[in-house]
């Protein structure tokens, strides 16, 4: 048990020392789970709330699909997107593999699908008569959609939270893409994955402090926003 | 002019609504009287054009603005000529300020006339007091209120009301009532009330319409059964049976039916009379209503509740009362079946 204690005093230490490889690494996972949350949540939550209000012929396949996604492997989409923006691939023009945004892409196909099934199921959940409401009192499509949001704003706060813990959790797919390159494409959970490789246990252990103390921080920002909201 | 034509509305494979045609002119005061069930609320969804029609179309002036051959999908425009307030209305997040305002804002008004507006209906439906409440601290009855000053707040040409005292006392109500004919007081307005309190139809509206299983009644509403028409009979002549007593009905009609009998073809005496009516049944008045200026509607108890027309001064010669005897009678042709 030494091992633990020896690297949870190497963890205090450099949380508290300022190191500038670990605040490096700490930025960029910040900078891609924020870049990755956004772009997922502001695509996945209108087809959230599309798939959930609009009825279509292949509502239910589109359902299903959504669904199934939220299972696919971390890992397959990191191949797939390796194909895609190697050099050889459809988007190399792009020269992104191996650079930070080719991990927040990688985040963004992983964060879609638990943005929109889940965004589905919040609007869902909200009593019918509240689109109709608004509706029937001459909102545009526009508004009635931000009064039914409003009354799922917990559920919909959940699902950005949701979103967020995945994307700064991820590694199968960062590893892929990113290339875990030291100064540049190094996020927390790669750098974990390395440094427990190497045996640098304190190292590794004060990495998966500080991603738990992100995750805490960005859960109790989003309690805060839904307390401001409540009605 | 708001209208259904040729509707039928289908849930899953159960037609819910079966309309040739159903007309608001402007300025109507048409109430829709029927149980539960029958396709009230389901038809004022369409003509609020918050639900298409599977087929048939609702049209505005003339003009399909919901449903028919090319799937019209309603437009805000079309929607805000009308406004519903369901059974069981909701208010929306925040204020019941925020609630009356919320469709005026909608429409780009701007602040200072949205404050306006909203303290001049809040007054007209004594709902001053309520202006800074939030849902969760409002009575049923409350909200119902609310929801009615907030459908108002916005002028619509017709107005749909599902129920809209189901919640409320005798005084709230007549309050309500009284708001509604002081708001066609001050504007063209046309009101459609849903509601299964015939009394109330008769004493509030100008126009009452009857809904039966999805289906316009061909008579007024009283007297609707729903029964089950046996195969066989002498001729087109059926027994039917509702509740405790036979029915004699002339229909060449089998299987489930509305059976109708209108109150100004039942004759109403105090002993049995030698007559041609096939239907003649001894039962005891529950209570009397002056409806209209000069009729009385009986109501009376011979196993089920049958409704009379007589006028006051038969109702008068034959010292009708509650409680006292009484026999009914109809004629087998009569009895309308649909």
């Amino acid at each position: 048990m030494d091992f633990l204690g020896e690297g949870l005093r190497r963890a205090l230490a450099l949380l508290l020392g300022g190191d500038a490889e670990v605040s490096g690494v700490v930025f960029l996972t910040l900078k891609v789970a924020v870049t990755a949350t956004l772009t997922a949540c502001a695509i996945g939550l209108p087809l959230g709330f599309f798939l959930a209000t609009r009825p279509f012929w292949g509502r239910r396949a589109a359902f299903t699909l959504v669904n199934t996604a939220l299972a696919f492997p971390t890992v397959v989409t990191g191949l797939l997107l390796f194909g895609l923006l190697s050099r050889r691939g459809p988007l190399g023009g792009l020269g992104w593999l191996y650079t930070w945004q080719a991990i927040a892409l990688g985040d963004v196909c992983i964060a879609l699908p638990i943005a929109a099934a889940l965004s589905a199921a919040a609007v869902q959940g909200v009593d019918p008569r509240i689109r109709r409401t608004a509706q029937t009192l001459g909102a545009s499509a526009w508004r009635t959609a931000w009064a039914v949001a409003r009354e799922a704003r917990f559920a919909l706060a959940a699902v950005i939270t949701a979103a967020f813990g995945h994307v700064i959790a991820e590694i199968g797919s960062a590893m892929i893409v990113g290339g875990n390159i030291r100064g540049s494409t190094r996020t927390l959970t790669t750098a974990i994955a390395l440094y427990t490789g190497q045996g640098d246990f304190g190292l590794a252990l004060a990495l998966g402090v500080i991603l738990l103390v992100l995750a805490l921080l960005v859960n109790i920002a989003l309690q805060v926003l839904q307390g401001q909201g409540h009605a | 002019m708001l209208e259904l034509v040729g509707v039928r509305h289908r849930y899953a494979a159960r037609v819910v609504l079966d309309l040739e045609r159903f007309a608001i002119p402007p300025g109507a005061l048409i109430a829709m009287v029927g149980p539960n069930g029958s396709g009230k609320s389901t038809l004022l969804r369409l003509l609020a054009l918050l639900e298409r029609p599977t087929e048939g179309e609702v049209r505005l002036d003339g003009r399909a603005v919901s449903g028919g051959p090319a799937r019209v999908r309603p437009g805000t425009v079309a929607r805000r000529s009308v406004t519903l307030v369901e059974q069981r209305p909701i208010l929306l997040q925040g204020t019941v300020r925020d609630n009356l305002g919320f469709g005026l804002r909608a429409r780009g008004m701007r602040r200072t006339e949205v404050n306006r507006v909203t303290e001049d209906v809040a007054a007209r439906l004594g709902v001053t007091p309520l202006l800074e409440r939030r849902r969760h601290e409002l009575s049923e009855g409350e909200v119902q209120r609310v929801a009615v000053a907030r459908a108002l707040a916005v002028e619509p040409r017709v107005l749909l009301l599902d129920e809209p005292v189901s919640s409320a006392d005798r005084a709230a109500a007549q309050t309500l009532y009284a708001a509604l004919r002081e708001e066609r007081r001050r504007r063209p307005l046309a009101i459609c009330l849903a509601s299964h309190q015939l009394e109330d139809a008769y004493r509030w509206a100008d126009d009452v319409r009857a809904l039966a299983e999805g289906k316009l009644s061909p008579v007024t509403p009283e007297n609707l059964f729903r029964v089950e028409l046996p195969l066989t009979g002498a001729g087109d002549l059926k027994h039917v049976r509702v509740g405790a007593i036979e029915i004699a009905a002339m229909t060449d009609k089998t299987g489930p039916a509305i059976l109708a009998v209108p109150p100004t073809d039942i004759l109403v005496s105090r002993e049995p009379l030698a007559s041609s009516a096939r239907n003649v049944f001894r039962g005891r008045v529950i209570r009397l209503a002056r409806q209209r200026a000069g009729a009385v509607h009986v109501t009376v108890d011979v196993g089920v509740e049958l409704v009379a027309v007589v006028t006051e001064e038969a109702a008068h010669d034959l010292q009708l009362m509650p409680g006292g005897p009484v026999v009914l009678a109809f004629k087998a042709s009569a009895v309308r079946v649909f």
